[in-house]
């Protein structure tokens, strides 16, 4: 891809590495991975702005258009809290439910074919620091983003443990179980493993799978032009079921594991 | 990876997502959904009440219906009887008068009779006498035929 342009068959290696790369600002900590922050800041305002206007003009009569979507969405996240929680709990919904369309709609910027935005941002001037194009438009598959949501969550998380069970009892949780006081050193291990297992998978496990959804989109594209359309749509359909699981489980386990957090000492 | 501003950036990114969907989405629509599920449990129950208000005054409609026409019959009952009575009544009096005017006429018929037979009697007893005195002027004397006479009198009587 050296003139960036020519069959992506050329060099395939170069093709897919090159589709993998960020295009990143800054060194070191301030290293910034500008089309992550874009793409995800973009689905943000768009979000906000569909739910300002929603909530704006919010009819207690019969709902229409939007509304009615949205209702159904928070009725069916609600529902899902009010059976994970004995308690009610005001952050919860919505955290879910932002969780819910953030990644739904960031995972969707997978179906947009691969070379479309990168190319046009190549056009338009915005290149990388070897002076080709980078672009990740699908936010999901830069750890960062599945990073930055699981530590949220993982915050939120040790936030109503300590105010649930009091500093003390998140402490004690952690040598008392599951073994009892007199295993203390291993029950601290393995609550600390299955602590920091939670976060970790969660991040991982969308960025893993939106990671390699991208790579077999990639795949599919170094393919001749007239066999992509087959396997190219299958997947993207599968894709589909992919773009809304992840974003389901995600929202689900945020849920359950907050759950968890606000049970009082047991 | 390596933990870089992207990471922040993202996570203060995801916590303003947040507050803004539960600040101007999720309270509204949520208050929205229950001041109208309140709604409707007043409707129903509204509706339910005036089912039942009906049904009051469905019954109430029938027993004063009832109460009604018992009442009417009632009154024509009390009607044909007073009706009846003054009937009877009118007839008892009408009866008793009429008695009384032909008690009284056949008294004076009565009276008449006896006057006139009175004055028949003294006709007659005078003619006879008379008859007698000329026949008697005649042929005997008054004195020696006047006891057969007297009886003949009072035969007539």
């Amino acid at each position: 891809m050296s003139q960036g342009e020519g069959p992506a068959t050329d060099n395939p290696v170069a093709y897919i590495s090159h589709h993998l790369q960020p295009l990143q600002y800054g060194d070191g900590f301030w290293q910034i991975n500008v089309d992550t922050m874009f793409f995800s800041t973009l689905i943000m305002l768009g979000v906000m702005w569909a739910a300002y206007k929603v909530g704006k003009n919010v009819s207690v009569g019969a709902p229409t258009g939007a509304q009615n979507i949205l209702e159904t969405l928070i009725d069916f996240v609600n529902g899902l809290v009010k059976e994970a929680f004995p308690k009610p709990n005001k952050i919860v919904g919505p955290l879910g439910l932002t969780i819910f369309v953030w990644v739904f709609l960031m995972n969707a910027m997978d179906l947009i074919p691969v070379d479309l935005l990168p190319k046009a941002a190549e056009m338009m001037g915005i290149v990388g620091q070897d002076g080709k194009y980078a672009l990740k438009v699908v936010p999901t598959t830069d750890p960062h983003t599945t990073f930055a949501m699981a530590l949220t969550v993982f915050a939120i998380c040790v936030y109503y443990n300590v105010k649930n069970k009091g500093l003390g009892g998140y402490f004690k949780s952690f040598l008392v179980h599951p073994f009892g006081i007199a295993l203390a050193p291993i029950n601290f291990v393995l609550t600390m493993v299955e602590e920091i297992a939670k976060p970790l998978s969660l991040a991982l496990r969308l960025f893993g799978n939106m990671f390699t959804g991208e790579l077999v989109f990639l795949l599919i594209a170094i393919l001749p032009w007239y066999i992509i359309p087959i396997p190219g749509s299958m997947w993207a359909i599968f894709h589909i079921l992919v773009i809304t699981l992840q974003a389901f489980i995600f929202m689900v386990l945020t849920i359950m594991y907050i759950s968890l957090a606000s049970e009082e000492s047991h | 990876m390596n933990i870089t501003a992207t990471l922040f950036g993202q996570m203060i990114t995801f916590v303003i997502f947040v507050w803004f969907i539960k600040a101007y989405l999720w309270e509204p629509l949520t208050s929205a959904m229950d001041e109208r599920t309140n709604k409707i449990a007043d409707g129903l129950a509204s509706a339910e009440l005036g089912e039942k208000r009906i049904d009051e005054a469905n019954v109430e409609y029938s027993r004063i219906v009832d109460e009604a026409k018992s009442k009417a019959s009632d009154v024509i009952t009390m009607a044909n009887q007073q009706s009846s009575n003054i009937i009877g009544e009118a007839k008892t009096i009408s009866k008793k008068e009429a008695d009384k005017i032909i008690a009284l006429s056949n008294q004076q018929i009565g009276q008449d009779l006896n006057i006139a037979k009175d004055a028949l009697r003294k006709d007659i007893s005078r003619i006879a006498i008379s008859c007698a005195e000329k026949i008697i002027k005649a042929e005997i004397n008054e004195e020696k035929h006047k006891a057969i006479f007297d009886e003949a009198l009072k035969e007539l009587k």
